[in-house]
């Protein structure tokens, strides 16, 4: 296959700058040391100092990684058992089942966000544990996040070769030891990817969040989005350059541990 | 022991996961209230003084319309919040719909030292459930360019011809529509089809040629920002927009505008009902109200917090507006059943 | 048969519940219900001040089709147009950077194949909201693009260029991107390229070699990442909020009013299920049409 030609390079480079340019814009802004508006008055590093005292924002953040953390769990345990549910056992209704899983995927969040709110308000009232709140964002972000760990977990699982669980079958281990031994070492990178997934999901999740929080669970996007729609901007540039920094270096490191989990026989 | 290690991934997380949970859990020992307030609208530092004294942690949410408040609290229900800060015009919709909780005024001693004209208002007779928070007005904020005169009319905004800038128009349904009926000479307060649909024409052009929605803090910070030159804005916005930065002015048109009363008032479900109260009763103390007003820069409803504020604010007719142009505002009134137009109207101004 | 031996029926549905079940429960509890719930509200009638009464009307579907309490309005069918050819924009310029994209990536060495890729999924990564956000101070009245711009006769001088349609299509571009590119790159790196040096041997011209070698060999991935970002760009609404301000109005940002400041949640339910079942719909029809291909990394 011949190398990209210049002009193929020229316009990749192109989208690429696309891609990256809001994320530059972050970084340089968080340095301005304007309070208002968006003309260049200096460099500062002061907003980052004023993100340690803002009390909001921590507790934005420290909602945000609960939030993220719980919600994956659940999410993960509940999408790998169902991955291997359809893919290896047939029951009727499998059919069904398996385009309803998509619906998350396709659906448009506010449709999601505002069917929670509705259910849990005609719920909620018969029901005090499910009041707006840390809770029924939980739920909320565990409902999406089970589909996009089953699709992943099931690819993985698609991919393995059926022989081997047969083999350790065959070789007298119990249905159990099997499943332990065998398929779940074999299903793991998809498992965590999977959770990788789904944790970044809940992470950057904004309208399902939004709808369904209650007092004192604002998380960070939340906390973004009311910052921007007000025009207080400094210190959530500051703030944004941080996340930033932290997704760039999870991804880069996860990307880097993936390629060296790789099963021993890649194709090729 | 390579078997082994997912499982114990799994237990292992498992344990975190519950460790976090009951982490924040168990931070709610202490005593919480629930605040659900408009953005800069309460001193950070009065919030603290409260915290300290009554040894508590003060949740707040923030919104920036009053009808957005409403949504939230009909949607997560009446227990969702402790105190809530609704319009004069969205109370007795409140009461209306059970949403507030009955004061037991004993719990609240210092409700004497509301001003005459603020004890049992039209929209809460006997202060059942409401006490008065800060009151002031709508108006316009204009930056002041050179050589040409201030805008003193809602003209610069609805109609081109007299346009003094790019500007902005306020995310708030009664206040807008409201601008828009008080510049063809209606009542904030109008339920005639026609006229309704004239203010809905109004605005729908006006927000072709604006730079877009916003609540009153917005307004006023992307006018400090210059991204706007002239927006709607609430009187406390306006004339703190004046402090931060000289060139710009709050005016009230001379066609007249809106003026409002803000309450608080403690949710009929409110989990925290007795530190809600003592919330109440710690915001109406003479100082506390005086502390109040000076960082919000709005008019404050309470007659013995007069005596604490600077001389140049209760002077500043931006807050307290002189009797001619008191004349010229209008109260909001609960439209009752009549409300939908407004709701369909605002629905069509947003969507077009 | 289960691991090369056969089940017995209770055996069946035994490991069945066990999987399966689980999940199950959970989205038909916390996905199916309330999907029915926003389907059983639109046909209900607004409360006085807001909330829902229990009775059966047709009304909010009414408004949806423009016959509302002041008159005929065209207006909601128009938003429902808009939102659909916003998202065919977004999924067709999305198209457009994600082909040269694609192929720039498959033809790398190996050795930076896997950095380019993981290139493209980073801002993926990094929150939307910030994304966006970002976008509003590029496009505000002082940057260098909104200068440039000017220039090049788009937009009025001194203003800036959100909100407006070309600030939300450039921000649901550079949302949807990834999408696109990750499951075109699939299709694109298997690609066996002799078909098209056979063409091209052939003396088939390269519009030629691109239409009949190389695209059908593509066509999965491209319909995989069409659909993934068409469906969803249609309801998005953070985008078109902090981009559009309020003066392009997207079915995300009419959903979201019914549920706020406006308090119609029959109306807003009657609108969400209109756009569930168009994204039902969709869905379907590529469903249908196989090629269920794999569209995650």
């Amino acid at each position: 296959m011949r190398r990209p030609g210049w002009f193929l390079s020229a316009i990749a480079a192109g989208f690429y700058i696309f891609l990256y340019a809001p994320i530059v814009v972050i970084i340089v802004f968080s340095f301005n040391a304007a309070r208002f508006g968006t003309v260049w008055e200096g460099f500062t590093t002061k907003w980052y100092g004023a993100l340690l005292h803002d009390s909001a924002a921590l507790s934005a953040t420290k909602n945000t990684l609960q939030l993220a953390l719980v919600s994956t769990g659940i999410a993960t345990l509940l999408g790998s058992l169902l991955a291997f549910g359809l893919t290896r056992i047939d029951f009727p209704g499998r059919k069904i089942f398996d385009r309803v899983l998509y619906v998350p995927v396709f659906v448009p969040d506010i449709i999601l966000a505002t069917s929670l709110l509705l259910f849990y308000s005609l719920v909620g009232s018969f029901i005090p544990a499910l009041e707006l709140g840390m809770t029924t964002m939980i739920l909320g972000h565990v409902t999406f996040q089970i589909s996009f760990v089953a699709i992943v977990v099931r690819a993985r699982l698609a991919g393995l070769d059926p022989a081997l669980e047969e083999a350790a079958r065959d070789l007298g281990a119990g249905e159990w030891k099997t499943f332990l031994h065998v398929t779940l070492p074999l299903m793991l990178p998809g498992v965590l990817a999977g959770a990788m997934l789904a944790f970044t999901l809940s992470l950057d999740d904004f309208i399902v969040s939004f709808f369904t929080s209650g007092p004192g669970s604002t998380t960070l996007p939340i906390l973004i989005y009311s910052s921007v729609k007000r025009g207080l901007t400094p210190d959530i540039n500051a703030l944004a350059t941080l996340i930033i920094l932290i997704s760039v270096l999870a991804t880069i490191s996860l990307t880097w541990l993936q390629k060296n989990k790789q099963d021993p026989h890649p194709k090729k | 022991m390579k078997i082994i290690t997912p499982l114990l991934n799994r237990h292992f997380c498992a344990i975190v996961f519950s460790a976090l949970f009951f982490a924040g859990a168990a931070q709610a020992e202490k005593s919480t209230l629930n605040l659900f307030i408009w953005s800069e609208y309460i001193d950070p530092q009065i919030v603290s003084a409260f915290e300290k004294q009554f040894d508590c942690k003060v949740n707040i949410d923030l919104y920036e319309d009053v009808e957005s408040m409403l949504a939230k609290i009909q949607g997560g229900g009446a227990g969702l919040y402790d105190v809530v800060v609704p319009s004069d015009n969205l109370v007795p919709v409140m009461i209306k719909q059970n949403l507030l909780a009955p004061l037991r005024h004993e719990n609240i001693p210092n409700l004497k030292n509301l001003d005459g004209k603020f004890v049992s208002p039209a929209y809460d007779s006997k202060n059942r459930f409401t006490v008065a928070y800060q009151w002031g007005t709508v108006g316009l904020l204009a930056r002041k360019t050179a050589g040409q005169p201030l805008p003193d009319s809602w003209a610069c905004i609805f109609d081109p011809a007299k346009s003094a800038g790019s500007f902005m128009l306020i995310d708030s349904i009664r206040d807008q529509v409201g601008a828009a009926l008080k510049y063809q000479g209606h009542s904030v307060n109008s339920i005639i089809p026609s006229e309704l649909k004239a203010a809905r024409d109004l605005c729908i052009a006006a927000k072709s040629r604006s730079v877009g929605f916003d609540g009153s803090v917005g307004v006023k910070n992307k006018i400090l920002a210059k991204t706007a030159q002239v927006g709607i804005v609430y009187s406390g916005e306006g004339v703190r927009a004046m402090v931060d930065d000289t060139n710009t002015t709050y005016i009230i048109p001379k066609e007249g505008s809106v003026i409002w009363v803000d309450n608080l008032a403690v949710l009929a479900k409110a989990p925290h009902r007795d530190l809600a109260e003592k919330f109440l009763n710690f915001i109406l103390d003479a100082r506390i109200g005086a502390q109040l007003s000076a960082y919000t820069q709005f008019a404050t409803p309470n007659q013995a917090a007069r005596a604490f504020i600077k001389p140049l604010d209760l002077e500043n007719h931006a807050i307290y507006p002189l009797p001619e142009v008191t004349d010229r505002l209008e109260f909001l009134n609960d439209l009752g059943f009549k409300l939908r137009l407004y709701d369909e109207v605002w629905t069509q101004i947003k969507t077009r | 048969m289960y691991l090369g031996q056969p089940l017995t029926r209770a055996g069946r549905w035994t490991r069945a519940g066990i999987t399966s079940g689980p999940a199950a429960l959970w989205l038909g509890i916390f996905l199916v219900l309330p999907l029915a719930a926003i389907l059983a509200i639109s046909f209900l009638t607004r409360g006085e001040y807001g909330g829902v009464e229990l009775r059966f009307t047709f009304d909010s579907y009414k408004r949806l089709a423009g016959f509302g309490e002041l008159g005929f309005d065209s207006l909601y069918p128009v938003v429902l147009g808009r939102s659909l050819a916003l998202g065919m924009a977004t999924a067709v310029l999305c198209l457009a950077a994600a082909l040269p994209l694609a192929f720039f990536i498959a033809r790398l060495s190996e050795r930076y194949k896997g950095a380019a890729l993981t290139l493209v999924v980073i801002p993926f990564w990094t929150n939307l909201l910030i994304r966006t956000y970002a976008w509003q101070i590029l496009f505000s009245p002082n940057s260098w693009l909104t200068i440039a711009a000017h220039s090049l006769g788009i937009g009025t001088a001194g203003e800036a260029l959100y909100p407006g349609m070309l600030a939300v299509l450039t921000g649901m571009v550079c949302d949807f991107l990834p999408f696109m590119v990750l499951p075109l790159y699939a299709s694109v790196e298997k690609m066996d390229w002799t078909l098209a040096e056979a063409a091209a041997d052939l003396g088939a011209d390269r519009w030629r070699v691109f239409r009949h070698a190389l695209l059908p060999q593509i066509w999965p991935g491209l319909g995989a990442g069409f659909i993934l970002v068409f469906l969803p760009a249609t309801g998005q609404f953070v985008i078109p909020d902090l981009l559009g301000g309020a003066k392009t109005a997207m079915l995300g940002n009419v959903i979201q009013q019914q549920f706020a400041s406006s308090r119609d949640w029959p109306f807003g339910s009657a609108i969400a299920a209109v756009a569930l079942l168009l994204v039902l719909v969709g869905l379907a029809i590529f469903q249908r049409k196989g090629s269920k291909h794999e569209v995650l990394p």
